[in-house]
């Protein structure tokens, strides 16, 4: 029996929508899921008339269907904005080359510009020099703490005004979980916001906060996006594993969560008494940092001083090395070797420490990979094409499918018997599509520097 | 291995590391209790408290923790009256006989009352040790109302079912104090139930130390920083058997998914437990009264101070799922549909309800509220 559409009455819906279950016809969502954003960019004001504004730009399906939504609307209701797609290259041979093509066919079909800067641009090295310095073992902290940072350096030499990014509600929902179960107040506290960023920083908006990932991908799939799609890249960290896990359970139980959670967040305070830790400005950068020197002028410091584990361990003990690594420079003394030494030693316990129970956590997240991709990430040590695809109109895309199952009303179980005859849809996992502006506010790298097998299986 | 604080043999290890002997455990056990009571002052000599029982294992060991405490003679006397409640429901005949024996061994009087009191307007206490009548009518409202909603919003009810009823024979007894059995795996898991269904700034009186939304009865959470594991070891040690009982046996709500999740987590991880109990200590609630209260679990409301909420994003979403708004009318969306509590998705919010108790208001048959919410 086909349902007739909620909203226009006459022609039949096709999807039942996640967040409140009413059913739409395909004109009708698109509709819908358009005006909730642009009531949302309206109604938090989050640009101004004549701003410049740089979509951070992944390829992703979250980046892919902001930018189309963005351009869409700033045309229909007069924003006035100057948008244009900011992309990172971490500089490391092949592992971006498909996000990026596929970056640049955004640009081609919203007809915006785009802007890729490599970490060469930002940093004055590529990961695959730092790699080069440092080893294997170390470098996820550098492409991290970089990654984290690029966006901002990034935007500043753009000179916009503010940044958006693709978060949408899932995101949010599971990094509330996440800071609760890690016992992070203050980060708990800022993470539904809306907009972020201290004083004398560009801001970053999120214009999909309230979008569920569900709806993004059902629009892109309808509206024939192109986007790219990774599978496994994606490493998150223990927490946010836990975090996601739960979200999806939950989910299926009683999809509103999404937004009671986000709603949670935003409506909890924290007890008077209660100390947060004060977010401030990089004294060398200018860019955020808790810290008086953030830790990527740090981490460039080493590099640029020819000691590039300074850092990677706790600041007290990079401090004394600048300290030693000065007084060497007066004294011709050799105490900085004994420093450095001192400081490999703490190292290698502290991060097999931090191995053997990433080793634990991650084992499921790292098993679910494997049921569907054999041999993913597993000790490979690269984690780079072989297993992405990107998405073209119908593409094969196992979330897709799950989700069309779950929600397309009509009879759309075709589109998976000729997609992925070998694949259960049911089963698919649900990895991100390796969204670099996802993790902000984790230390961890989210594995696009290739080495996620490596670091958890492999050692 | 030996017991940390002497030299015996352990019996206990608690989180995998910590060794005691069975009587170091249990002066450590009872010390916990007694602290956390202790450390908040909030007991006038000669407290009456009312003791909510449910027959399980948190419920078994507050009952002997207070026995315990009440027979000592010396300065460390718990110096309260103890009054006892149970609440039930038809199917669980096991619970009810069994707190009856439970509650003669140790020489107390007990109150059972059964859930569908709630939708009772009378005020009388029952006789004491002894299954009331129940009203078939109102326990079949009572199940018709239950059943009318998905096991989330069930669950959630039910739980301020029971804190409203605590509170009801709290005052008729005239007791300013409510204890709860409530331990911090029970605690975790509450915590992050809240803030699934929308209850994030009501943790503190949901999850904290006491409970203070009501003016006169504060509900006490003295069992906070005792854990599961230990509860196990206290039971075994003392020969107690309590009944097996859980409030969530739905398999199929968010309760029951935070529940195992937790379970699961805290096996791999014993910190989990510890690190969520801190966050909710962290976690303060909105004081500000003149905004009103939630008529069914009487939080106050939220102050609502950024320029969108989720709250109101879903209902926008509804608003354009259903309007027949032309694409081309910039119509002011927020205004649509807002008193209207057919087609809203959050029906009397912030007016009469509160965020968490709106939602479950709109998923269940409305007919069979109780009277004093008929208005809505
Ligand atoms: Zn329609
Ligand atoms: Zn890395
Ligand atoms: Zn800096
Ligand atoms: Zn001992
Ligand atoms: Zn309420």
């Amino acid at each position: 029996m086909p349902i007739p559409c909620r909203r226009c009455c006459v022609k039949n819906a096709v999807l039942k929508r996640p967040k409140t279950g009413d059913a739409l016809c395909k004109e009708c969502f698109f509709w819908a899921f358009e005006t909730e954003i642009h009531y949302t960019i309206t109604k938090a004001e989050l640009f101004n008339k004549g701003d410049s504004v740089a979509i951070a730009a992944s390829g992703g399906k979250d980046s892919t269907v902001l930018a189309h939504v963005m351009k869409t609307l700033n045309q229909q209701y007069n924003y006035g904005l100057n948008l244009m797609l900011l992309s990172i290259d971490e500089g490391i041979t092949g592992y971006r080359d498909d996000s990026l093509e596929t970056v640049k066919q955004n640009r081609d079909d919203y007809e915006m510009p785009l802007k890729i800067l490599s970490y060469k641009d930002l940093y004055g090295w590529t990961m695959d020099e730092i790699v080069a310095q440092i080893g294997r073992k170390n470098n996820c902290t550098f492409c991290g703490v970089f990654r984290r940072q690029a966006l901002d350096r990034g935007a500043a030499l753009l000179g916009v005004k503010c940044i958006a990014t693709g978060h949408n509600a899932d995101d949010i929902a599971e990094t509330v979980l996440m800071n609760v179960l890690r016992g992070d107040i203050a980060r708990l506290k800022r993470c539904t916001a809306i907009t972020t960023g201290s004083e004398g920083t560009i801001p970053r908006v999120k214009p999909l906060k309230y979008t569920y990932e569900k709806e993004i991908v059902m629009y892109a799939h309808y509206k024939k996006l192109v986007y790219f799609s990774t599978e496994c890249v994606f490493a998150p960290n223990a927490y946010r594993g836990h975090a996601r896990a739960l979200l999806k359970d939950m989910e299926k139980v009683r999809p509103s969560c999404i937004m009671d959670i986000i709603y949670s967040g935003e409506t909890m305070s924290v007890k008077e008494q209660v100390t947060l830790p004060t977010q401030g400005i990089c004294t060398r950068c200018k860019f955020v940092s808790s810290q008086e020197v953030c830790k990527a002028c740090v981490l460039l410091e080493g590099l640029n001083k020819g000691l590039p584990r300074l850092g990677i361990g706790k600041s007290s003990k990079a401090k004394r090395m600048l300290e030693e690594y000065n007084s060497k420079q007066v004294n011709g003394t050799d105490l900085l070797a004994d420093a450095v030494n001192d400081l490999n030693d703490v190292d290698l316990d502290k991060s097999n420490k931090i191995d053997s129970k990433k080793k634990e956590c991650c084992g499921n997240i790292d098993t679910t990979c494997n049921k569907n991709k054999s041999n993913c990430c597993g000790g490979t040590g690269k984690c780079n094409n072989q297993h992405s695809s990107a998405v073209h109109e119908n593409g094969g895309n196992q979330k897709l499918n799950s989700l069309l199952e779950q929600y397309e009303l009509d009879e759309s179980s075709n589109i998976q018997d000729t997609l992925h005859p070998e694949s259960n849809g049911a089963n698919a996992s649900d990895n991100s599509d390796g969204e670099y502006s996802k993790e902000e506010e984790d230390d961890t790298c989210s594995s696009s520097c290739g080495k996620m097998g490596s670091l958890q299986i492999g050692f | 291995m030996i017991c940390k604080k002497c030299d015996s043999p352990k019996t206990v290890v608690l989180r995998q590391k910590d060794f005691y002997c069975d009587e170091c455990f249990m002066i450590s056990t009872n010390h916990k209790f007694r602290a956390c009571l202790g450390k908040n002052k909030i007991l006038a000599p000669n407290e009456k408290v009312l003791i909510c029982l449910s027959g399980g294992v948190s419920s078994s060991v507050l009952l002997d923790l207070i026995q315990y405490g009440i027979s000592l003679e010396n300065t460390k006397k718990l110096r309260i009256v103890p009054f006892f409640i149970h609440i039930f429901d038809v199917e669980s005949k096991t619970a009810t006989d069994f707190i009856l024996e439970q509650c003669k061994k140790y020489n107390f009087n007990v109150y059972m009352v059964h859930l569908s009191d709630y939708l009772n307007t009378s005020c009388q206490l029952p006789e004491q040790n002894c299954i009331p009548e129940v009203n078939c009518d109102v326990a079949n409202q009572f199940h018709s109302m239950q059943n009318s909603m998905p096991p989330t919003a069930r669950n959630d009810l039910l739980l301020t079912i029971k804190r409203t009823l605590f509170i009801k024979y709290a005052k008729l007894l005239q007791c300013n104090i409510v204890f709860t059995a409530e331990t911090s795996n029970t605690l975790a898991i509450k915590l992050l139930c809240n803030l699934a269904v929308g209850r994030g700034s009501q943790v503190q009186n949901d999850i904290g130390f006491s409970d203070t939304r009501d003016e006169k009865v504060r509900i006490i959470r003295p069992m906070r920083d005792i854990s599961k594991e230990e509860l196990d070891y206290y039971i075994k040690i003392k020969q107690l058997y309590p009944i097996c009982n859980s409030s969530i046996n739905n398999t199929n709500s968010l309760q029951s998914v935070i529940a195992s999740f937790v379970f699961d987590l805290q096996e791999n991880f014993q910190s989990t437990i510890s690190t969520v109990c801190k966050t909710a200590d962290k976690i303060g609630v909105c004081a500000d009264r003149t905004l009103g209260k939630c008529l069914i679990c009487e939080s106050n409301f939220n102050d609502v101070n950024f320029k969108l909420s989720a709250l109101e994003a879903t209902s926008i979403s509804r608003t354009v799922s259903f309007a027949n708004i032309s694409s081309n009318h910039n119509t002011d969306l927020s205004n649509i549909f807002k008193n209207d509590s057919h087609t809203a998705v959050f029906p009397l919010v912030h007016k009469y309800l509160c965020y968490g108790c709106s939602r479950i208001h709109s998923e269940m048959k409305r007919s069979t509220l109780p009277p004093h919410l008929q208005i809505l």
